[in-house]
């Protein structure tokens, strides 16, 4: 499904952000990514949106080379992979369901199939009484919990999360990491970049721990294993 | 929901009314200058058209101010010079015409020009006015050419006399004529260009705005897989609306100006005399030319502000 060959990435003039990295990740599988701020897992995730290109090695992801992949294909990468983010990327002024419907829009999809598919996923992500409020009278959690709806509303195959329970308490968190795992087990492959040791260390899932741009530990079943 | 032109406009007039401020500014903007560009175009026609007028009017006038060499017992006549000369000119490919105008004639002209001072023409005891040949040409730019070619003529003394004082065609005003002509249009045509890219600059900078005002949708848009045409549609629409906007007023503007200012110059007293041929302003490609100009600035303007965004 993913599949990273000697990939480095240095931003310009820097250090490099990644090195060497070589990581495979199969369908449905459920992945963290850990490590300490700087490690390179945002730079990990912008690389399977191909937001940058790195800079050696090769990305497959669903079969198809990334790298090398035309400037005008990349909105269609895009659909197939939900994204979210730490700072939810919501539109203030739009309320959750023309949140996830802009989605959905945007791709061109049919306005019968929009108005099924919206009130099926909000209620997915336990927020079908929430339908028509706006981000901004909502929760950390419950913002999250669109942005999810949001990424997931295409249904695709990859969902890729970068921090995203940086903003939440505890609770909240565990909350969040429940509803990804869900989301897995429908079919969906899953990478999560996070900080959130507790829930890592709780959800025994695969671990790639990433340090200084390499990958130190890729571990099934794995613990957060930093002392930070 | 297809992909549809309706989708498009609609969140273009959306974009539009949300930043409604910098939108009018650069409507007027694209206004002002498509304004001055029809202005400079108009002036241009006018100005050629009046220069054209002119050109036609030149011709070379030569003096058949030789002596009267018959006396002389030379073996060829005056008459029989002036008929050569006459055949020889009229065969040159330059040449449109030439008309002989004899002393009589000339005199009888004279005399209407100064009808309103007989004082004058009363001074005239015999006819002091010479006989002398009048050359228009198919191209004015040649009059040079024609005068000293004339000039090399056989027998040009016995036809002229001196060639340099008889052989006459306002050489100096036709020369800075053609000068001025170039000049205006370069200096125009410059001018129109400065306030285009001006124009640019300011639609560039509107839709700059109205994009950056929408960074967060567009970034989301990015996000999940949104075309880039799709983003770019409704500001592409928006710029090339606007620029349309601008260059319809820039046109009524124009109108206004044309019927209230030159048309009385044409039917007053001013122009009356040049007998200018007002119908040939080609006033339906210049609306058309002003708004497309309008569209394309406004278009290329919006992508030109959309490239930066849509990298990633």
């Amino acid at each position: 499904m993913i599949r990273l060959k000697n990939v480095s990435m240095s931003y310009s003039g820097d250090k490099p952000a990644l090195i060497d990295v070589n990581v495979e990740v199969a369908k449905g599988e459920f992945v963290f990514l850990v490590g300490p701020s700087g490690s390179g897992k945002s730079t990990f995730i912008r690389l399977l949106l191909r937001e940058y290109l790195p800079t050696r090695g090769t990305i497959f992801v669903s079969g198809q080379d990334i790298v090398h992949m035309r400037h005008w294909k990349v909105p269609y990468l895009r659909r197939n992979i939900g994204c979210v983010f730490q700072d939810f990327k919501l539109l203030p002024n739009k309320t959750c369901f023309q949140n996830v419907a802009f989605a959905l829009e945007v791709i061109g999809r049919p306005k019968h199939i929009i108005n099924s598919t919206v009130p099926e996923v909000l209620r997915l992500v336990g927020l079908e009484d929430k339908i028509n409020r706006y981000p901004g009278e909502l929760s950390g959690g419950e913002q999250q919990r669109v942005s999810i709806a949001r990424a997931f509303a295409n249904k695709p195959p990859i969902l890729l999360a970068d921090e995203p329970t940086g903003n939440l308490d505890p609770a909240t968190s565990l909350g969040i990491m429940t509803l990804l795992s869900r989301i897995n087990r429908t079919g969906t492959t899953v990478i999560v970049a996070t900080h959130d040791r507790e829930t890592v260390d709780s959800m025994r899932q695969r671990v790639i721990a990433l340090e200084d741009g390499k990958v130190v530990r890729d571990q099934q079943k794995g613990v957060y294993g930093y002392e930070d | 929901m297809k992909i549809s032109p309706l989708y498009f406009t609609k969140e273009a007039l959306y974009s539009f009314r949300g930043n409604l401020v910098q939108s009018i500014a650069a409507i007027t903007t694209v206004a002002l200058c498509l304004m001055v560009v029809g202005l400079i175009l108009l002036v241009l026609f006018v100005g050629g058209a009046l220069i054209e007028n002119i050109e036609n009017k030149v011709e070379i006038q030569v003096y058949l101010e030789g002596a009267d060499i018959t006396a002389a017992a030379s073996t060829v006549t005056k008459t029989e010079i002036e008929n050569q000369a006459h055949e020889t000119i009229r065969a040159w490919p330059e040449v449109s015409g030439v008309e002989y105008v004899s002393k009589d004639e000339a005199l009888e002209e004279f005399r209407e020009t100064f009808q309103d001072n007989p004082d004058i023409l009363n001074q005239l005891s015999d006819n002091p006015l010479p006989a002398s040949f009048r050359i228009s040409l198919v191209d004015p730019r040649d009059v040079d050419k024609v005068a000293e070619r004339i000039k090399q003529l056989p027998n040009i003394t016995g036809l002229v006399g001196d060639p340099e004082t008889n052989i006459e065609y306002g050489r100096d005003t036709v020369e800075k004529l053609f000068a001025l002509t170039k000049w205006i249009s370069y200096a125009a045509a410059g001018f129109a260009g400065m306030l285009i890219f001006v124009s640019l600059v300011l639609i560039t900078n509107t839709i700059r705005l109205a994009i950056f005002a929408r960074r967060k949708e567009i970034a989301i848009m990015r996000l999940v897989g949104a075309s880039s045409w799709f983003i770019r549609w409704p500001f592409l629409l928006e710029g090339m609306f606007e620029g349309l906007i601008g260059s319809a007023i820039a046109i009524a503007a124009l109108t206004f100006i044309w019927q209230t200012f030159f048309g009385n110059l044409a039917s007053g007293q001013v122009l009356a005399f040049m007998s200018f041929p007002f119908d040939e302003i080609p006033f339906t490609e210049l609306v058309l030319l002003l708004l497309a100009s309008g569209a394309v600035i406004g278009s290329l303007g919006s992508v030109i502000a959309l490239r930066r965004f849509l990298r990633v």
